[in-house]
């Protein structure tokens, strides 16, 4: 099978991308990079008159730290995450997750700001955005506007944007001193959908783990913090008590549906152990080393 | 759906390839592989999945790896690309050809374009990459041949040049024994072989088949014609009435129930009911709903117990219990001697669909010549697709030219017909050539599969843990149709206690209908399920023992002189023992090391696992003979007419070097006519692990016919030397020369001027009603040991090393036989851990798991040469045998970790965390 025949719009400016909206009456796709948006076509579970591509709008490229925020525009692809020196400084919890986005070929053409919009509940880069308290830029034809991560994933593929608006960027407060950030995800393979995944950046102060974002990807429609496993572990040496605190209250963090070899319980339960190793893995760090004492 | 000309939108686009600009049009919706191969003329990309899944189609865009078919063509508007074509052009590029040819990392070649440029990639960001990083980096490109290893270890040859590098040519008379290069390899590393979808007449239309969405239904057609009016691109629609012939195929001459194109009723998911030929954006855009099918889905039975039930509907007329066959062997008095044994084990085992996974799917043409079908396909086993198609077509068989394409990986699953039958009837019909390739998810739908198995077996010993007795049920799944299901219920029992000394035995297994997708042929018919449970049983009966795991098979394994279940007399080459022996010193360390990390490590567990088979070599019971051909024309060209299909296990340079050293001129001399049906001799199926044993052993004897009328043109004497320059045949006995001129001998209408005709035929006996007799003339041996780490809160876990001992009677090509044997423990650790086909829900590679690079253990190889005298040069098979004892190695090493024994495999993690829960061994840490 085949994508159905459609126009093909190259719009060099997010202008030109509005206007080719507005003239299809939004019967249509924006194309980044195609790794999702390329198959899906040709299985023709999507079958729009007409595909902008976005790939060559400027605007969208760039890696700056600006205003106390790490920039990151929507066009960097998968493959920068791993070898950007800002982003290994600024933002180091992509760095760490990015191993786990598929495999090189596709790292090499997939863009973050077409993982997020997309909002596979699969994917990494989502679930990261939360652990980031990162916003997002979004632009439309009535102009900008930014979107915090926390509200931006609504459910299944279903995010804050409107049609046809473009996520032109994503910006995060930079890692600074005293910041730890860790990834890890159950795959059954290497570069494949994760069973479960989670991303943790936290603060420590002295011994103690001030504050903590801890998200997860593949437990539900959507990436979700775990508030609850968060409070658990805040303001706390890490010992093996408070870890097991912040695993027992998964379980009011987490609703995992069924599917047909993943139980909720066991999906639970696989939470619960990457949890306690990301958290262990947390206090690994000299400033934690007190806990394990 | 509405439909839009297929050509509104297209453009063209413009990129450099290769260093030479190119200007396409091409449709808005089209893949850039679509436009390097079909557009460009460039088939070295290849296709494997259009996903994004295997890697096959990498190429570099401005230097950086893509998967070709997930970049819209219009995307590559100015950017620089390079396909294999033009690797070497590329610093590296013929370094890395080079090594891989030396490594031996290309067997059936589909892969390795696209292996080539992810390391073309990752050698152009790394000057000396480590071997993970080379792993990492080359991670999306699936190969379901090579088991990875030697890829790495030929990437990192070019990066270090220095690495150990093998391979040599071989001097008249040695050729055997020696790791001489793949003689068909060097096309496969620059793109130029041409497989099944690489290339047809011009002309050629495409055919694409509709197929059932349900697993069983009632169907019946409307009238086609307004269908045929709204797609002016599509020519004709073949249905069952269309097939000039019968309407059925099947592998054994009884079971010929599978048709060409469903009459009415489908039972199966993905069986074809018609098919449709045409232009290929025609056969694009259309869906199923657009044809007039009125669907009556009815219930299915799915799995063995429910097609056992009582009141089961029949599948089948003609099988009114659904049991398609019985296999039987049996010996002794088991229920009695089992009553006096010391320790009694037992255990329901179940294992999954299997797909084999190749990367190149089905895919190929026919074309119609005057009265005759010639058929250019991948395949296994070309004289049985030539009797197949005759058969469809109502043609005698000589009617009808098999030409095998070169084959992207088989395993069993390409010895059935797949698309060769519809090609054909539609070939017939618009007498004009007509083409098809399958779609990934059409190929993993519709086409043979491992079968499932559920067995029950219970063994004993005696005090000293030799065992006593054996019983096995096993009930195998065989899906709609019958396929190989009866090879798979035949062989079973002759294997199924395993390679030792039992002197009572009752093992029955039954193939049974199903309304799930065809088993067929998969590496080891049935006998790797079986292996699970013979050695799960054995490592239960060492404990109760108390004796070591390795020396319990030790004491019970056949040795020569020994008589199996079936009542054979070994004769020579049995050698488990040897096996074993070589394999004792890594065992004990590996317990220790074992012992050692569980000492201080509690979340993760070290554990190791034995696994022992034996392979009965070639058909069970049955003739299956193979004839080989070498010629002398007078232009001096030596050509050896081989009819057996070299699917990547590397036959095509074994039989050469067999044929070489028996002619006694060198590999390099001859000229290689490959499985042409119409100009080479049945050598019959490349399956069953026989093509070395048997079809060598007939390469073997006319080498000597042919050396044999040499020599008696000359009056030489046997240890003659034979020289071949030009047309100047230069015989030298002691201190005498003879110049034959070829020139001068009378000559036959095409030019031979000497022939040798070598046929082998194993020497068996047909089993009888309770499975005595010589079901084979020879059996290979093996055992692993495999090390493993088990994540007690995850359930994963992790092959750490694999230990491999096989006796191959002769090591032909040690690299090549090596090759197998990595790539067989890839499949083993896949069926042991990772792969399960669910009819519906697996039909993808993203969604049906193969191992990579990254899930591959270390692995060590110990070739044990227990000479079997039928063999040429006393060699035997290797390529089933290569994966049986992997899958019993691990799953015995997971217990030995846990304590924990898992019956059903995959090993997945849920299963594996399941069984862990249930002993009380998870932890939530």
């Amino acid at each position: 099978m085949k994508a159905r025949a459609f126009e093909y719009v190259r719009a060099s400016s997010l202008q030109d991308a509005f206007e080719a909206f507005a003239r299809v009456s939004g019967d249509c796709c924006y194309l980044a990079g195609g790794q999702s948006l390329v198959p899906s076509l040709s299985l023709r579970l999507q079958a729009p008159a007409m595909l902008i591509d976005i790939s060559r709008i400027d605007e969208l490229r760039g890696i700056t730290l600006a205003d106390d925020m790490l920039r990151i525009g929507a066009l960097t692809r998968h493959a920068e995450m791993l070898t950007s020196p800002e982003i290994a400084r600024h933002a180091p919890l992509l760095q760490l997750a990015a191993p786990h986005v598929a495999h090189p070929a596709i790292r090499n053409r997939g863009t973050i700001g077409g993982a997020i919009a997309l909002a596979d509940p699969a994917a990494e880069f989502p679930a990261v955005t939360l652990a980031l308290d990162a916003e997002f830029e979004i632009a439309g034809p009535e102009g900008l506007r930014r979107v915090r991560a926390e509200g931006f994933f609504k459910g299944l593929y279903e995010t804050a944007l409107e049609p046809g608006e473009i996520l032109t960027a994503i910006r995060i407060p930079p890692f600074r001193a005293g910041d730890r950030a860790v990834f890890d995800e159950l795959a059954r393979r290497r570069g494949d959908y994760a069973i479960v995944g989670a991303g943790i950046q936290g603060r420590v102060a002295g011994d103690r783990i001030e504050s903590l974002r801890i998200a997860f990807l593949s437990v539900g429609p959507a990436p979700i913090r775990a508030r609850h496993a968060e409070a658990a572990v805040a303001g706390h040496a890490l010992s093996p008590a408070v870890i097991a605190g912040a695993q027992a209250a998964l379980e009011r963090d987490l609703d995992p549906a069924e599917d047909p070899q993943t139980s909720p319980a066991m999906r639970l339960h696989l939470a619960r152990v990457l949890l306690g190793r990301l958290l262990g893995r947390l206090g690994e760090h000299p400033a934690c080393k007190g806990a394990h004492a | 759906m509405n439909e839009r000309p297929s050509l509104s939108g297209a453009a063209p686009v413009s990129f450099t390839l290769n260093g030479i600009a190119r200007t396409v049009v091409t449709a808005p919706g089209e893949r850039l592989s679509e436009v390097v191969r079909r557009g460009l003329g460039l088939t070295g990309t290849k296709v494997g999945c259009n996903a994004g899944d295997c890697g096959a189609c990498t190429v570099l865009m401005d230097g950086a790896q893509v998967c070709a078919c997930m970049v819209a063509a219009r995307q590559a508007e100015g950017r620089s690309m390079v396909s294999i074509e033009g690797l070497a052009e590329l610093p590296l590029g013929r370094a890395l050809q080079a090594a891989f040819h030396r490594h031996d990392a290309a067997q059936c070649g589909i892969c390795t374009p696209g292996m080539l440029m992810a390391a073309a990639d990752v050698l152009s960001r790394h000057a000396s990459p480590d071997r993970q990083t080379v792993m990492d980096a080359m991670g999306g490109v699936l190969c379901r041949c090579t088991g990875y290893l030697k890829i790495v270890d030929a990437v990192l040859d070019v990066a270090q040049a220095g690495l150990q590098t093998k391979g040599s040519g071989a001097r008249p008379g040695e050729a055997v024994g020696q790791r001489v290069l793949r003689l068909d390899g060097a096309p496969k590393l620059t793109g130029e072989a041409l497989y099944g979808d690489d290339g047809a007449p011009a002309d050629a239309l495409w055919l694409k088949a509709i197929r059932s969405p349900h697993a069983h239904a009632r169907f019946s057609l409307g009238d086609l014609a307004p269908f045929l009016t709204r797609h002016p691109g599509i020519v004709r629609v073949f249905t069952a009435g269309d097939v000039p012939g019968e309407n059925a195929f099947g592998i054994y001459p009884d079971l010929k129930d599978q048709p060409v194109f469903g009459e009415g009723i489908v039972r199966h998911r993905g069986e074809a009911v018609l098919a449709l030929a045409g232009t290929r954006a025609a056969l694009e855009a259309v869906q199923i709903a657009d044809l007039p099918i009125t669907w009556e889905p009815l219930p299915g039975l799915h799995g063995v117990q429910a097609a056992l039930a009582e009141g089961a509907p029949a599948i089948h007329a003609g099988k009114p219990d659904n049991v398609l066959t019985r296999g039987v062997v049996a010996c002794g008095q088991p229920e009695a001697a089992r009553a006096n044994a010391a320790h009694i084990a037992e255990g329901t085992f179940e294992t999954s669909f299997v797909e084999h996974a190749y990367i190149e799917p089905e895919a190929g043409y026919a074309r119609r010549v005057g009265d005759r079908m010639e058929i250019h396909a991948c395949t296994q086993a070309p004289m049985m697709d030539r009797d197949e198609v005759a058969r469809v077509l109502g043609l005698a068989r000589e009617h009808v030219r098999i030409v095998p394409t070169a084959c992207g990986g088989g395993f069993g699953g390409k010895l059935d017909v797949s698309l060769q039958p519809m090609l054909a009837v539609a070939a017939w019909h618009l007498d004009r050539p007509v083409r098809c390739v399958y779609e990934r998810i059409e190929s993993m739908a519709s086409t043979t599969k491992r079968h499932p198995a559920r067995i029950r077996a219970r063994a004993s010993c005696d005090a000293a843990g030799r065992l006593v007795s054996y019983e096995l049920d096993g009930d195998f799944n065989t899906g709609a149709y019958a396929s190989w299901g009866p090879t798979v219920a035949g062989r079973v029992p002759v294997h199924a206690a395993g390679p030792y000394r039992v002197p009572h035995v009752r093992n029955r297994a039954r193939a049974v209908y199903t309304n799930d997708t065809p088993a067929g042929a998969f590496r080891g018919f049935g006998v790797p399920q079986a292996a699970i449970a013979h050695e799960a049983l054995l490592d239960d009966l060492a404990e109760q023992a108390g004796i070591d795991r390795l020396e319990l098979r030790h004491r019970n394994a056949l040795r020569a002189g020994d008589t199996t279940p079936t009542g054979q007399v070994l004769g020579a080459s049995a050698g488990l023992v040897a096996c074993l022996d070589a394999l004792r010193p890594r065992w004990q360390a590996l317990l220790s090391d074992a012992a050692a990390f569980n000492a201080w490590s509690h979340a993760l567990r070290r554990g190791l696992g034995i696994g022992c088979m034996w392979y009965g070599i070639g058909n069970t019971g049955l003739s299956n003979p193979s004839t080989m051909r070498l010629t002398l024309a007078r232009d001096g060209t030596l050509t050896f007419w081989n009819g057996a299909v070299d699917i990547g296990q590397g036959s095509t340079t074994v039989l050469t070097q067999i044929a070489a050293d028996a002619l006694g001129l060198p590999v390099s001399a001859f000229r290689l006519v490959v499985g042409d049906t119409d100009v080479t001799f049945d050598a019959g199926k490349t399956s069953a692990s026989r093509q070395t044993f048997v079809s060598g052993k007939a390469a073997q004897l006319a080498g000597e016919a042919l050396r044999t009328r040499i020599l008696r043109l000359t009056n030489a004497g046997p240890g003659a030397r034979l020289d071949l320059d030009g047309a100047r045949l230069i015989v030298a006995d002691g201190g005498e020369q003879t110049v034959v001129d070829l020139a001068q001998l009378p000559a036959a209408g095409d030019g031979i001027v000497l022939e040798g005709v070598g046929t082998f035929d194993p020497p068996t006996t047909p089993l009888d009603a309770k499975g005595q007799g010589i079901p084979y003339a020879t059996y290979g041996f093996a055992a692993q040991i495999a090390s493993v780490d088990v994540d007690l809160g995850l359930g994963t876990v992790k092959v750490r090393r694999i230990v491999a001992a096989h006796d191959v009677g002769r090591a032909i090509n040690p690299a090549l036989v090596e090759g197998q044997i990595h790539g067989g423990i890839a499949q083993g650790l896949g069926l042991a851990l990772m792969e399960e086909f669910i009819p519906g829900r697996t039909e993808n590679l993203h969604d049906y798991l193969i191992p990579t690079f990254g899930d591959m253990p270390e692995i060590e190889v110990h070739l044990i040469e227990d000479r079997e005298p039928l063999g040429p040069y006393g060699a035997k098979g290797i390529g089933e045998p290569a994966l049986i004892p992997t899958a019993p190695a691990i799953l015995g090493a997971i217990r030995h970790a846990t304590g924990v024994t898992i019956r059903k495999v995959p090993a997945l993690p849920h299963r594996v965390h399941a069984a862990l829960a249930a002993a009380g061994k998870a932890v939530e840490f």
